[in-house]
């Protein structure tokens, strides 16, 4: 993402909102998607991608929901939502994976607004405590309650794969990868026009300086209850794609762990910008992969790089051009400055 | 009647920052708001914004109560404010400072933002228009592109204006529009001041510089301990006892 002009203040990634970037971004991220097929049908790397695409889904409505500000402890609760209710309503209730995609993605977004209503009434430290304690009662209730439901700590099993649908079926990797790409492109095209539209001008206002904004007339709790529910509504879709995916659902698979994770994902790809979640998940998700080997202690590698990039590129790793560029700046002038050619101080 | 308090006032635990305040602001005049430090100035900006609840009193704005509504709201209605300490979108450009002050004027719905429809995109062009000639009557428009941040104070407190005027607010509201600034400066601020005037806004200002506040202010009201002690025009003001004595303190008996 070079900016194209040279000068001495160079706009950070959010101030540059053009057309063309927008559009040029969600296509290369398209066309990786759909070049992997061509280069390997191993069923191995099919699974690490198609984990990207549905670990990028997540970090980026993340991200659309930090932008305004908020670090949504609960993001990955809502996957889950999505998940439990698809995975019900399948195996229950008969209704086909196509139907339940969007319904379970529904059902996220409906509980998002009440639980979105009483948690931002309050910001900071305080909303990431309610949203970390909601997230807590939802594993809870997976994983202690309507055992005949949930399936307990054992998990729910049994989960159907999506149904064939237009005469495709979705048994093998290749299939599901595919339709995890449509959905994965689908919203990064969604989150990326939004970024660059006057709401996400807006929306990152607000992360900059919230009471002015308020002032201004932006009524700043209904922009962040509408990044929020937009958010579930994502997270909760791809739950839906993880539940038919995985075929097996736990409560620890919407914990602690994994929301971590998803906070050091797009933190280290960088919040700034609609691109970061993109550059730290496929950066991490592969790094992970490689990292399995170490089994539980690879969060540990996670952590160190998650430090490293606080103290050396703290607005992520996406910034990071823009970062080195503004240091050799700052060296050049002190350079000049030490030759007796700068101003005087 | 543009602005009316009404026996408005503000404690903060043990202190009384306003006490039982009551004024008004008429319209299309440069109004001033003086007093010593901790006189209430800024708490009274504060309360008219919505940004901090009153304790007591109610505030009307063209004869709608307002006291009690959030600071979007107020804003809507038509009241716009600048910090005293300048805040800014820092990370954005001049222009997009502007134009995120301009949601009013062109409220962004959810669905024109992801489906960029030609209605939105011509929308948004003329925003844009509309956004260059504001800084551009400012001054501005030379540094429209840059990020506001890294502009000299001076230019990121005309920004903070534009910022203002763009939400098209009738009452605009200044927490010292001439701190820091140059003489030549303030001079330029006063003219814009005197040219909004004429357009029909309606300003009401809080500022430590006497010389200014007298030279531009249609009327000035004087506040010393969260009370209101004095209320006239700048001639007025300059020979009122109570405001001397405020200001320098009165003279001890016998002395």
């Amino acid at each position: 993402m070079a900016p194209s002009s040279s000068k001495a203040a160079s706009p950070p990634p959010a101030a540059r909102r053009g057309a063309g970037a927008p559009a040029a971004g969600v296509a290369l991220v398209a066309l990786a998607a759909a070049t992997l097929p061509l280069v390997t049908r191993d069923s191995y790397y099919l699974d690490v991608a198609t984990t990207i695409l549905m670990n990028l889904t997540l970090t980026m409505s993340f991200r659309l929901q930090v932008s305004t500000g908020q670090i949504n402890m609960a993001h990955i609760s809502f996957m889950g939502i999505g998940a439990y209710a698809s995975a019900l309503l399948v195996t229950r209730v008969g209704l086909s994976f196509w139907a339940t995609l969007w319904i379970g993605a529904l059902v996220a977004a409906a509980l998002a607004v009440p639980i979105g209503s009483v948690a931002l009434r309050v910001s900071g430290p305080y909303y990431f405590l309610i949203t970390f304690a909601f997230s807590e009662v939802v594993r809870l209730v997976f994983n202690n309650f309507l055992e005949g439901w949930f399936g307990g700590p054992s998990g729910l099993v049994g989960i159907p794969k999506p149904d064939r649908l237009l005469g495709l079926a979705f048994e093998g990797k290749l299939e599901l990868y595919g339709l995890m790409a449509v959905l994965c492109v689908g919203v990064a095209l969604a989150f990326v026009r939004l970024e660059y539209s006057r709401f996400g001008l807006t929306a990152s206002a607000i992360r900059q300086a919230d009471l002015l904004a308020e002032t201004l007339g932006v009524d700043v709790f209904r922009y962040k209850l509408t990044t929020f529910v937009l958010g579930s509504f994502v997270a909760g879709l791809a739950g839906v794609f993880f539940a038919h995916f995985r075929q097996v659902l736990h409560s620890s698979d919407f914990g602690l762990e994994p929301m971590v994770l998803l906070v050091v994902f797009t933190v280290i790809g960088g919040t700034g910008s609609v691109w970061g979640p993109v550059v730290g998940t496929v950066l991490m998700t592969i790094a992970g992969e490689l990292l399995r080997e170490l089994h539980h202690y690879e969060i540990l590698v996670f952590g160190a790089v998650l430090i490293l990039t606080m103290l050396w590129a703290p607005e992520g790793l996406v910034a990071l051009p823009a970062t080195v560029r503004r240091l050799l700046r700052m060296r050049r002038s002190k350079d000049a400055r030490a030759m007796g050619v700068g101003l005087a101080p | 009647m543009l602005l009316e308090l009404r026996g408005v006032s503000r404690r903060f635990g043990g202190l009384q920052a306003v006490a039982d305040l009551s004024m008004t602001v008429a319209r299309s005049a440069i109004h001033g708001l003086i007093g010593p430090n901790g006189a209430g100035k800024s708490t009274v900006f504060n309360l008219i914004t919505g940004v901090i609840p009153l304790t007591t009193g109610q505030i009307f704005f063209k004869g709608d109560r307002t006291s009690g509504l959030r600071p979007s709201e107020i804003c809507r209605r038509g009241i716009a404010r600048t910090f005293q300490a300048t805040t800014l979108f820092r990370e954005y450009t001049v222009l997009q400072n502007v134009l995120v002050a301009a949601h009013l004027a062109a409220a962004p719905g959810l669905a024109s933002a992801l489906f960029w429809s030609r209605a939105y995109r011509e929308r948004e062009q003329r925003a844009r228009e509309r956004g260059q000639a504001l800084l551009d009557g400012l001054g501005l428009g030379s540094v429209a592109g840059r990020v506001a941040g890294t502009l000299p104070h001076r230019d990121q407190k005309a920004l903070a204006l534009a910022m203002v005027l763009a939400t098209g607010a009738e009452l605009v509201i200044l927490d010292e529009p001439m701190a820091g600034l140059a003489e030549q400066e303030k001079a330029e601020t006063t003219s814009v001041l005197r040219r909004l005037r004429g357009d029909g806004v309606t300003v009401l200002l809080v500022e430590h510089d006497m010389k200014a506040v007298m030279g531009v202010c249609d009327t000035v009201t004087v506040l010393d301990h969260g009370l209101r002690i004095a209320e006239g025009t700048p001639r007025e003001i300059q020979t009122n006892p109570a405001v001397i004595e405020a200001y320098l303190g009165a003279e001890e008996p016998g002395a």
